[in-house]
């Protein structure tokens, strides 16, 4: 750990870049997971560009608050019950698509607007969240050799 | 096939040959992001942007993160 911090050392030129561009790099993954099913992109794609800036901030702004607080505990929490409810959510879809059963279904909105596309939309959510912590948990793998 | 995308083929044929025969570690991985980038332009000229999208995050960036961390962990760098 002692080793981690001194390699953070403070460059002004990568904290003022860091400081412009990482909320950039996060409303634009937030815009890609949530258009995933009106244009190119989706879950898989938004949540790798998530974990990328996640690894970023690490890199760049070392241990601070945004970083200490994705802990262990807390980070598996989000996983699990982000493949709970794309478990869940697909398994009706399936079950109910798959046996023509006319139970209650998704309201499906308007075709084009941000919701449409039923089930689409929750499930690029969770697979956003769960592509993200996946890449972070990997890197901090690499980096630090612990989660 | 424009001849834009002939240009990016022999490229990467070009690049996908010098990561297995260049001798220093870091780089052949530097080779290798190229190579994922210019795949990525290629993706998109071949009418793919979503693919385009992941491989420009996923080849360009994450891989050659782990690539370098991996490579600075056994200590690899430099020679």
């Amino acid at each position: 750990m002692n080793n981690i911090q001194r390699e953070a050392e403070r460059s002004d030129i990568l904290t003022e870049v860091g400081k412009l561009i990482i909320p950039f790099i996060q409303v634009f993954a937030v815009y890609v997971i949530f258009n995933g099913h009106l244009s190119p992109g989706g879950g898989f794609a938004g949540g790798t560009i998530l974990g990328a800036s996640m690894i970023l901030h690490r890199l760049i702004f070392g241990w601070d608050n945004l970083i200490s607080r994705l802990t262990y505990e807390r980070v598996m929490k989000w996983m699990c019950a982000s493949l709970l409810i794309y478990g869940a959510l697909k398994g009706y879809s399936f079950l109910t698509g798959g046996m023509h059963w006319e139970v209650w279904d998704i309201p499906l909105g308007t075709p084009g607007k941000l919701l449409s596309g039923g089930f689409i939309l929750p499930l690029n959510i969770a697979v956003g969240i769960i592509v993200s912590i996946t890449v972070y948990v990997f890197f901090k793998l690499f980096y630090e050799g612990t989660i | 096939m424009t001849t834009f995308s002939m240009i990016v083929i022999i490229f990467l044929i070009g690049a996908s040959i010098a990561v297995s025969v260049i001798r220093n570690l870091l780089g052949a991985i530097i080779v290798f992001m190229v190579y994922s980038l210019t795949m990525a332009v290629l993706w998109q000229q071949l009418n793919a942007p979503d693919l385009a999208i992941t491989e420009a995050a996923v080849g360009a960036g994450i891989t050659t993160l782990l690539f370098v961390f991996t490579l600075r962990r056994v200590g690899g760098g430099g020679k």
